[in-house]
């Protein structure tokens, strides 16, 4: 892993991808494109971790490293800081549905750092971040549409 | 439950159990169009769309 100062260090974000039991049909396509971004500069992944939860609630966490066949995922596996606590594996799989499988994935958003680095300078700083979910999107434009509706 | 005993007894950085996001997928898929509804989500984030204020 390259090490990065502080004020370079892009927003560090995570993504956890969940697969209800029997609809998981990977294809490697997931891969490529992680490996796709990683290559591209656009995000440095941190850590990734798949994630068991069985019907009992049970958690098992696996590595990279326990899986058989990585595939092109494997130039990945070598630069992962284990930045996650056995704790936080903990956190995270609350949000899974008993008898799924999950993948959590922790990564930089590169493509923020510059901006970001450029913002402190200035002697901006963070102070809030989010998404805005799809269904508040089509609820704002629902809205929108009703008040056309009635303003007709 | 099994982790790499690296990660046993470090501190964490994800402070609180994650509640689970509403399924993206699942707000642009019912209906009897969603092809027409993710238009439409497209429509709205595309620049020039009038701000209400």
């Amino acid at each position: 892993m390259t090490h990065t100062s502080l004020d370079e260090l892009g927003p560090v974000d995570y993504l956890i991808v969940e697969f209800p039991a029997g609809s998981t049909t990977f294809t490697g396509e997931m891969a490529t494109e992680l490996v796709a971004l990683s290559k591209a500069g656009t995000i440095r992944v941190i850590d990734l971790l798949i994630l068991v939860k069985d019907d009992d609630g049970s958690i098992e966490a696996m590595e990279l490293a326990d899986l058989d066949d990585l595939g092109e995922i494997q130039v990945l596996e070598a630069e992962l800081a284990e930045l996650l606590a056995e704790e936080d594996v903990t956190h995270l799989a609350a949000a899974m549905d008993p008898g799924s499988t999950a993948g959590v994935i922790i990564y930089e958003n590169l493509w923020a750092a510059p901006f970001a680095s450029a913002a402190r300078r200035a002697g901006g700083q963070l102070i809030a971040n989010g998404r805005i979910p799809i269904q508040a999107i089509l609820a704002a434009i629902e809205a929108d549409l009703e008040l056309e509706t009635v303003g007709d | 439950m099994p982790v790499r005993a690296s990660r046993v007894g470090r501190r964490g950085v994800v402070r609180a159990p994650v509640a689970k996001a509403a399924v993206v997928t699942a707000a642009v898929t019912p209906g009897p169009s969603p092809v027409a509804k993710a238009a439409v989500v497209g429509a709205a984030v595309t620049p020039g769309r009038r701000r209400r204020i």
